[in-house]
């Protein structure tokens, strides 16, 4: 997941932690956090709620949240 | 005798326009359809019938005219079809029963009681179909709007013919500013009360009338070639208005727009170029937004209706824009372009894809989700109160009926956008 924020947000992988919020240090404007959700649904091949998606602020969180989404799916 | 307006299919034709709105209250000229139709009648007891998901909101916008209510056919009746564009039409409520066709489609039926008795059917469009089959048809020739450049091919002459029913020619109600000009027959203007022409406006209404309606202002540096409406409350800022222009309600237009119908509370604020449009409610067009609306061969324009390409026979056509979509600067729409409703189209380069599904957003050449239902919708009544206006609950139920109903298209564009 960390590979997708990393390619998405032009970011180095090494330096995203769990507790970076996506706006505030990530730099993930309005465009980018549409970018990256659509970007999650692709390399996990699934289909998330966009407003619940867009909710999730941390990276933590969006690991919680993708692996959920990924858990139902199954 | 009761007056019946009514959709038929054609609706989806005219998609995305009547999404949120049946046929009949589409826009060419001044008025809607139904309003031109129901102006030919006077006062008279009128139903009308629409499409399923419509009915909740129709019901609250039309009370206290019955929809979708079975029990009005139970008298002699005059049944109309929504997608007539009513011009110089002579037709009466009285008279022998008939049914008018024009290509299979019904235009009019003035039914007796007793065949409406004989009649059972559980729907209107069965009912419809039951028609056919009870009375002799005929068929004729009239304007039935079938897609939606239509409206806009339409629209001069519609303009002309709502003006000699809707205006005091040469009156001048409002202010008129000494330093303006009418270039041409003053008989030809219209500018009710408490409208403003600001000084240095020129109006031109050699080529057609111009009507200026209650409310409307008129900035420094426009120019106003007739025909041309300009509905209540609207802002015309420093615009160049060329020839078949209708603007509704509460707009605010600038830069240069031509023979295209703006529908009402939509903004085309700066400069740009708009022509051979419609432009549905609460759009915003970004500043420089410009769309073609002629090929550079010359050749005819080709529109995606239903999933297909549709010839549409005309060389010029412009954009085809659904309620509440916002376009961002710089944005160029291309020849025949349809945009569904709460769309959020952002240039990258280039011009825009010719058909952008509903609820979409359009970023970096590919189609995206954005921020799903919930966030549009509060984005939508955040704009309509900039107007004072309030979203009603059932228009917001229609959100989401409609969200559902273009899934399916939206799903297929997202992901071969993503794929290309």
């Amino acid at each position: 997941m960390k590979k997708v924020v990393a390619r998405q947000l032009k970011v180095k992988e090494s330096e995203i932690k769990n507790e970076l919020d996506f706006v505030k240090n990530l730099g993930a404007d309005s465009f980018a956090s549409i970018e990256l959700v659509a970007a999650f649904e692709e390399e996990f091949d699934i289909e998330m709620d966009e407003g619940a998606a867009l909710q999730v602020k941390t990276v933590g969180k969006a690991i919680e949240f993708i692996t959920k989404t990924v858990e139902q799916k199954k | 005798m009761r007056l019946c307006i009514f959709e038929d299919e054609g609706f989806e034709l005219l998609y995305p326009l009547t999404y949120l709105r049946p046929v009949f209250n589409l826009k060419c000229g001044q008025t809607t359809l139904a309003e031109k139709i129901l102006r030919n009648f006077g006062s008279v007891k009128t139903a009308y019938f629409v499409r399923d998901y419509l009915e909740p909101l129709m019901k609250e916008k039309l009370s206290p005219a019955k929809v979708n209510d079975m029990n009005v056919l139970k008298d002699d009746v005059l049944l109309a079809n929504g997608r007539w564009l009513f011009i110089d039409v002579k037709l009466t409520l009285d008279g022998p029963e008939e049914v008018a066709t024009c290509k299979n489609s019904i235009v009019f039926a003035r039914l007796k009681k007793k065949t409406v008795d004989s009649i059972s059917a559980a729907t209107f469009r069965e009912f419809l179909d039951e028609v056919k089959k009870k009375v002799k048809t005929r068929e004729i020739s009239v304007d039935l709007i079938s897609y939606p450049w239509d409206l806009v091919h339409h629209n001069p002459a519609a303009i002309e013919n709502d003006f000699k029913h809707t205006a005091k020619p040469g009156a001048i109600e409002g202010e008129f500013s000494e330093q303006s000009v009418i270039y041409g027959d003053k008989h030809k203007v219209f500018i009710a009360k408490n409208a403003e022409v600001q000084p240095f406006v020129t109006l031109d209404p050699r080529e057609g009338s111009i009507f200026i309606d209650e409310g409307a202002v008129v900035f420094p540096y426009s120019r106003i070639q007739g025909p041309c409406c300009i509905g209540k409350n609207s802002e015309i800022h420093g615009a160049k208005v060329r020839f078949g222009m209708s603007i509704g309600p509460v707009c605010r237009v600038g830069g240069e727009v031509e023979e295209s119908i703006i529908h009402g509370y939509s903004n085309k604020y700066h400069d740009g170029f708009l022509g051979h449009s419609y432009v549905c409610e609460w759009v915003n067009l970004g500043a420089l937004t410009t769309n073609s609306d002629l090929k550079n061969d010359y050749s005819n324009v080709e529109v995606c209706m239903k999933g297909e390409m549709t010839d549409t026979g005309l060389t010029k056509v412009g954009s085809f824009i659904g309620d509440h979509t916002k376009t961002s600067i710089g944005t160029f729409l291309n020849t025949g372009t349809v945009a569904g409703i709460m769309c959020n189209l952002v240039t990258s380069s280039g011009v825009m894809p010719k058909f952008i599904p509903s609820f979409t957003w359009f970023l970096h050449n590919r189609f995206f989700k954005g921020y799903g239902l919930e966030y549009m919708v509060q984005t939508a009544k955040k704009a309509m109160s900039r107007r004072k206006v309030e979203m009603s609950a059932e228009e917001e139920k229609l959100m989401a009926v409609l969200y559902k109903l273009t899934k399916e298209e939206r799903t297929y564009w997202i992901k071969k956008s993503a794929e290309q």
